[in-house]
């Protein structure tokens, strides 16, 4: 059973891979260059400004290039061209809140203010004027610029507050990224799918188109072959030609369903369906076929068995459990007949149905390439087993090939039961 | 009326292939076929002949099959057969429960299109062919499948002690003719339960073989060892 769970874990491991892949990848690419670009782009574009405006005169500067003197205070020249040049001004209040020195000042402002004054300027403006103030000693620096120059706001945060966002940002981000690998996804998923399907109508457009000329090439053979008026080796001839179109027939309608498998767009007619009813009439079908004489089929079904019911496409069923029969048929038989074994059981949640023949097994080539998704190796034509296998995997089953012991090979099939 | 007097519409929009589909119906001896190329030629030829049996393509030029069914549908309740060359339509064809009879996938044999324009025919007109097997022979007994009685052969009946006419019950007749309809073949225990019980036939297993056994105790000269209803172990019964 290890074998079995594991395959299944592989399985849906590839699936999903495959279900994500373009989309995930595509995603996590797009987000990751929308990041690296945009902070490329803040880092220059902040260097760029800042190497550009040198940016306003600020406060310790001015109070760095300002030497009291005698009468006040004198200004370094090249901060004062400064002023100039930027359209600023700047004036130095005492404790008292007098203007004890000024430069540039703009003559609608008082000399005088109060300490309401400033606690009013200091967050916001000066008549108008932007502002941004400094203590210096026990004197006041008042750096101004000309109305409209500066935006100021003041943002205040409780501690507690910030804490919360600090904690928070990671859910922000997360649902931000989360919504954004969700739109890209939508995104690839549509076109992806819709890119499926013009395939799946494509083949099916074509098998379809191939079956009517298919039928007269199969009509008028058969016609032929049993025309009494032809020679027998004509007759022969024409006989191989009905086989041989019935061989493609069967190849349109696994090319068909492989496709639809595929691609998980056969919209299965999951009905309650009783595998021992489904594998009883198909042992009854082959043992009624006269061309069957050289074939035994016992079947085992334990009460457990008996009772059990799947959901599942009965039409796929009966496919799988027929193709499972004609390979046994197909290499087995030549020296005696050929003996298969199909036993049917309940366990737990699962419907077991194991099919065993006399044959040769299966070469490990064989088993490789049924365990494995892969298409290389194998020479030989396994193409009717991986239908059993995409038909049992697109109903949730798994399915296990193995040879015996006692030679022969067996596959085993577990379907989920339902209403347990 | 008998079987090969029926009239047989082909609606087909391939040309070659009604000729052949034609030729096989008139060579089983089906001498009354007429064929049409769409729905309107179709609809025409329908109200002109009132075939017994439609061979109904899915793809015609003017529409599809099943909206050309579901118009004659209005007007008839003939035997409709369906050609198709699609595998999904099987599933559309029994999702729009039309009613149509049986349906038959491209490419296929002429032997199974006559099996099946027969088994239809048959089953819809009640002709001929059904009368032969009326009356069964088992060996030293003849079951009448008219009556329900079997009958058996005076010098056995004494010998074994049986009354020389024994009537079936309702169940052990269905179950007769089940097998005799597919005399020689293997039948389900399920096929049978589905004959005797038709819908909600799940469980009745166990008495299906209280029915057959008594069954075998009517028509079998040594009940425990039968020569005609026999066992397939683990998948139904054989009437030989």
């Amino acid at each position: 059973m290890k074998d079995f769970r594991k395959e299944k874990i592989n399985y849906n491991y590839k699936k999903i891979l495959r279900f994500f892949g373009y989309g995930i990848l595509s995603v996590f690419g797009i987000v990751f260059l929308t990041g690296v670009l945009n902070i490329i782009f803040l880092i220059s574009a902040t260097v760029v400004y800042v190497n550009t405006d040198s940016s306003y005169i600020q406060g310790g500067k001015v109070m760095e290039a300002l030497t009291p003197t005698e009468s006040g205070y004198e200004l370094d020249g090249e901060v004062a061209e400064k002023f100039e040049r930027q359209d600023q001004w700047a004036m130095l209040l005492d404790q008292t809140g007098q203007v004890i020195w000024s430069i540039r000042k703009p003559e609608e402002l008082e000399d005088r203010y109060t300490l309401s004054d400033v606690a009013r300027m200091s967050k916001w403006y000066l008549k108008g004027y932007p502002v941004q103030i400094r203590a210096w000693d026990d004197r006041i620096m008042i750096v101004g610029m000309q109305k409209e120059m500066m935006w100021k706001y003041n943002i205040e945060f409780s501690i507690s507050w910030m804490d919360y966002v600090k904690r928070t940002f990671w859910v922000f981000f997360f649902i931000n990224f989360v919504w954004i690998v969700v739109l890209a996804f939508i995104f690839t998923r549509r076109f992806t799918k819709k890119r499926e399907r013009a395939r799946i109508e494509w083949i099916a457009g074509i098998s379809h188109d191939i079956r009517t000329p298919l039928s007269m090439v199969m009509g008028y053979s058969d016609t032929l072959e049993q025309s009494e008026e032809l020679p027998e080796e004509v007759r022969q001839q024409a006989a191989v030609i009905r086989h041989q179109s019935m061989v493609m027939k069967e190849l349109i309608f696994d090319l068909n369903l492989t496709s639809q498998l595929e691609y998980s767009m056969q919209a299965l007619r999951k009905e309650a369906v009783r595998p021992a009813e489904v594998v009883r009439s198909v042992a009854v079908s082959f043992l009624n076929d006269a061309l069957s004489a050289m074939l035994e089929i016992d079947v085992e079904i334990d009460e457990s068995g008996e009772q059990a019911v799947v959901k599942a496409d009965r039409q796929l069923l009966v496919r799988a459990f027929r193709n499972l029969i004609n390979n046994s048929v197909k290499h087995g038989g030549q020296t005696e007949a050929v003996k298969i074994k199909i036993s049917l059981r309940k366990e737990k949640h699962n419907c077991y149905i194991r099919f065993q023949d006399n044959g040769v097994g299966y070469s490990e080539v064989v088993l490789q390439r049924l365990r494995s998704r892969t298409r290389e190796g194998a020479a030989e034509n396994i193409r009717g087993l991986e239908i059993v296998r995409k038909i049992i995997l697109a109903h949730g089953g798994t399915i296990r090939f193995g040879n015996c012991e006692e030679g022969g090979g067996y596959c085993v099939i577990a379907l989920r039961a339902r209403g347990t | 009326m008998n079987l090969h007097d029926c009239k047989i519409l082909l609606v087909d929009d391939e040309k070659a292939l009604r000729e052949m589909v034609c030729g096989f119906l008139q060579r089983a001896g089906f001498h009354e076929v007429t064929m049409a190329g769409n729905c309107k030629e179709a609809e025409e030829v329908f109200s002109d002949t009132e075939p017994h049996l439609i061979l109904l393509d899915v793809m015609l030029p003017d529409g599809d099959g099943f909206s050309l069914l579901k118009r004659l549908r209005k007007i008839s309740e003939v035997p409709v057969i369906f050609l198709s060359a699609r595998d999904e339509d099987e599933s559309r064809l029994r999702g729009l429960g039309l009613g149509a009879d049986d349906y038959i996938t491209k490419p296929f044999l002429a032997e199974e299109l006559i099996l099946r324009v027969t088994a239809v025919l048959k089953r819809v007109y009640h002709v001929k062919a059904i009368r032969e097997e009326e009356i069964i022979a088992l060996g030293k007994c003849l079951v009448d499948m008219g009556s329900g009685v079997v009958r058996w052969d005076s010098v056995v009946s004494e010998a074994v002690g049986r009354e020389r006419e024994i009537t079936l019950t309702a169940k052990e007749y269905a179950i007769l003719q089940k097998l005799a309809q597919e005399r020689g073949r293997i039948v389900t225990i399920d096929a049978l339960c589905d004959a005797v019980w038709r819908e909600e036939n799940y469980g009745y297993e166990n008495t299906l073989v209280v029915h057959i056994r008594r069954l075998r105790e009517k028509i079998e000269e040594d009940p425990s060892h039968p020569q005609y209803l026999l066992t397939v172990r683990g998948l139904g019964y054989r009437l030989v």
